[in-house]
C-alpha cells in the first residue's frame, strides 16, 4: 500500500522545490559575501555576546567551515529547515480530518498506522530536495570564491542534520494527530521547535537552562563539530532516530484511539 | 426499488445481514448523536435511512464505517464487528462509500483520483462506470461543480464492485438527469446482488429507490418500515385553487386531513384513493391543482403524533 506515500510526496514536491531555491540564494548570498566576512571575523567574534555565539554555534568564524557551519548551518537547516518540516508534517493528518480527505481514506482498507507512517516516509521529498540543494550549492560556491570544503565532512553535516529534521516532523505529525485544527497543530510544531531551539542555544550560557536543553533536538545535532573538526557524532544522531521513532510511534497511538470530529 | 428483494419485516439472522447495527450509540457529553439504533440491512436490498439534516445519519455512518467509536453497542458491517478495527480494515475492500462531502484532493485532476483509489482497493469496473457518469476527468477537482465531484465519487465508491455501498446524501448537486441515472444504476446494481445503505433527507428519492427505510430523528430511530407502508401512511399533499369559493361541508372528504380553506385556496392531505380523489374534484371547477409527496415533517404529525414532529 503506497496510494497514500505516492499522493503525499507529491503534495510535497512544490513546496520543497520552492523551498530549496530559497536556501540556495540564501547560501549564495551568504557565500557571496564571506570573503569579505573572513577580515572582519575576529573582529565580529569578539563583538558578539557569548549567549549568541553559542545560540547559532560560532567556532572559528574566519574559515570557511567555521562560517558555513556557524551561519549556514544554523540559520538554514536548523531553523529554517526545522521550521519548515515540522510546519507540514503537522499539516499532514489534521488538514485531511478537517477536509474530511479523511473519511475517503479510511473508507479504504487501509489502517490509521499505515497512514501516519506513509504520511511521514513523504517527508523524503523535503529532506532530499533541501540537502542535495544545499550541498551542491555550499560545495561549489565555496569553489567559486576561492576556498575549499572538504566533500565528506559537508556530506555528513548533511546526513548527520537529516535526524533532526526527522525530529522535528516527529513533532508535528504528534501534534497533527492529537489537535482538532491545522493552524493550531502547525504554529504550535513551529512555536515548539523554535523554543526547542533556543532554550538549547541558551543552555551554552546558563546551566539552568543546559539541563532543560536536553530535550532539544539541536543538542544532537553539532554541525560545527563535523564541519570544523571533522567529529561524528553517531550516538547523537542515532539519538535523535528513537526519537523519531517514539514520536511517530506516539503519533500512531494517538491516531488510532480519537474520532475523526 | 430492486425488484430481486422479498420484502419481509421478519429480522434477518445475523451472518446473513449486510450490516447490522445492535444499540449503536454515540455520545458528545450531553449530546446523543446516535441513542441505541438497532436496525438490520439485508443483503441485495436498498436500504433508505431517512431524516432531516442533524439527525445523525451521517453520524451512523461514520460510526459504520470505523471513523469513530460507539460510546455503547455496536454493529456489524459484511459479518464485521466495527469495534474489529483490523477485521474492518480488511473488510472494507468491499464497502465503497459516497460521503456527502467529498474530501478530495483538490489539485489532482479526476484521472489521478481515481487512480488513487484504484491503487487502494482496485478498479475493476472503471470504464463501465465512466459510461454513465462523466466528470471532466483530465481537468483539476478543484475546478468541478457539485455536479461533477458528486460523479466522480460515484464512480469511486463503486469502481471496485463492492458488496455494500454506503452512500451519503448521494444526489446532492446531481441534475435530474444524473439524478434518474443514478436511481436507475442502484437498481441495476441491487439487481445483481449489492447491498445499498442510502442515506438522504428527501423523502422522493428513498421512496423512488429504497426497499424498506429507516427513519431517524434527533438521534433515535423513530420507524422502521417497508417503503410503501410508509407511503400508504403519509398520503398526499394536495393543493386546489377552485374558480369560486367553496363550501366546507360539499368539498371535504374523510380522507382529507389537516384541511385549510382559505376562500377558493384548499390544501389538505389526501389518504385515500387516487380514483375517488379524482372523481371528486372533478365535480369541482378547479383552476389550478398541485399534488406531491408530503413533507417529512407532515408525515411525522399524523402519523406518529405531534410529539415526533421534527
Amino acid at each position: 500500500m503506497t496510494a497514500i506515500f505516492r499522493i503525499e510526496s507529491r503534495n510535497l514536491l512544490r513546496g520543497s522545490l520552492l523551498l530549496t531555491g530559497l536556501f540556495v540564494l540564501l547560501s549564495t548570498f551568504f557565500l557571496a559575501v564571506f570573503p569579505g566576512f573572513a577580515d572582519e571575523a575576529e573582529l565580529v567574534e569578539d563583538a558578539f555576546p557569548a549567549f549568541l555565539m553559542g545560540l547559532l554555534g560560532f567556532e572559528e568564524l574566519h574559515t570557511i567551515e567555521g562560517f558555513v557551519a556557524g551561519y549556514l548551518f544554523p540559520i538554514i537547516w536548523i531553523l529554517f529547515a526545522g521550521i519548515y518540516v515540522a510546519s507540514v508534517s503537522a499539516g499532514m493528518i489534521a488538514a485531511d480530518i478537517r477536509t474530511r480527505r479523511m473519511d475517503l481514506i479510511l473508507s479504504t482498507p487501509v489502517s490509521r498506522e499505515s497512514i501516519v507512517i506513509q504520511k511521514i516516509a513523504a517527508l523524503w521529498v523535503p529532506l532530499v530536495a533541501v540537502s542535495s540543494g544545499l550541498f551542491v550549492v555550499i560545495y561549489a560556491g565555496a569553489i567559486a570564491i576561492g576556498e575549499s570544503l572538504d566533500p565528506v565532512a559537508l556530506a555528513m553535516a548533511h546526513l548527520l542534520g537529516i535526524p533532526y529534521l526527522l525530529v522535528c516532523g516527529g513533532i508535528g505529525i504528534v501534534l497533527s494527530t492529537a489537535l482538532d485544527r491545522v493552524e493550531r497543530a502547525q504554529i504550535t510544531a513551529v512555536g515548539l521547535v523554535f523554543v526547542l531551539w533556543l532554550v538549547e542555544g541558551m543552555g551554552e550560557l546558563d546551566p539552568e537552562f543546559e539541563r532543560v536543553g536536553i530535550v532539544a533536538p539541536s543538542r544532537y545535532y553539532d554541525p560545527s563539530a563535523i564541519l570544523v573538526s571533522q567529529e561524528y557524532a553517531l550516538l547523537d544522531a542515532g539519538t535523535l532516530v528513537v526519537a523519531f521513532l517514539v514520536l511517530v510511534g506516539t503519533a500512531i497511538l494517538v491516531f488510532v484511539r480519537r474520532d475523526l470530529s | 426499488m430492486c425488484a430481486q428483494t422479498t420484502a419481509s419485516d421478519a429480522e434477518p439472522i445475523d451472518e446473513q445481514s449486510a450490516m447490522r447495527l445492535d444499540s449503536l450509540t454515540k455520545r458528545y457529553g450531553d449530546v446523543t448523536a446516535n441513542d441505541e439504533i438497532s436496525f438490520a440491512v439485508n443483503p441485495g436490498e436498498i436500504f433508505g435511512y431517512l431524516g432531516p439534516n442533524g439527525a445523525g445519519k451521517t453520524t451512523t455512518i461514520r460510526l459504520l464505517l470505523g471513523l469513530l467509536k460507539p460510546t455503547a453497542g455496536t454493529a456489524t458491517v459484511l459479518g464485521t464487528d466495527i469495534r474489529d478495527r483490523r477485521a474492518l480494515t480488511e473488510t472494507k475492500a468491499d464497502v465503497g462509500y459516497l460521503p456527502d462531502t467529498l474530501g478530495f484532493e483538490e489539485r489532482l485532476t479526476g484521472h489521478q483520483i481515481l487512480d488513487h483509489f484504484a491503487r487502494m482497493r482496485g478498479d475493476g469496473r472503471r470504464e463501465e462506470l465512466l459510461d454513465l457518469f462523466h466528470p471532466p476527468l483530465d481537468k483539476p477537482v478543484e475546478t468541478y461543480s457539485h455536479g461533477n465531484k458528486r460523479m466522480l465519487g460515484i464512480v469511486q465508491a463503486f469502481m471496485h464492485d463492492p458488496a455494500l455501498v454506503i452512500m451519503d446524501e448521494p444526489t446532492a448537486g446531481l441534475d435530474p438527469l444524473k439524478q434518474d441515472r443514478l436511481y436507475q444504476f442502484l437498481e441495476e446494481e441491487c439487481a445483481a446482488g449489492t447491498t445499498i445503505f442510502f442515506s438522504s433527507h428527501i423523502l422522493s428519492e428513498v421512496q423512488r429507490v429504497c426497499d424498506r427505510v429507516g427513519i431517524i430523528r434527533s438521534g433515535q430511530l423513530v420507524a422502521l418500515e417497508q417503503i410503501d407502508t410508509l407511503l400508504d401512511r403519509g398520503g398526499k399533499d394536495v393543493r386546489v385553487h377552485l374558480a369560486e369559493p367553496v363550501d366546507d361541508a360539499q368539498f371535504v372528504t374523510e380522507d382529507m386531513i389537516d384541511v385549510e380553506i382559505v376562500d377558493t385556496a384548499v390544501q389538505f392531505t389526501y389518504t385515500g384513493e387516487y380514483n375517488t380523489l379524482i372523481s371528486h374534484l372533478g365535480t369541482f371547477d378547479i383552476e389550478d391543482i398541485e399534488i406531491g409527496n408530503p413533507q417529512l415533517d407532515d408525515i411525522f404529525k399524523h402519523y406518529y403524533g405531534d410529539d415526533a414532529a421534527l
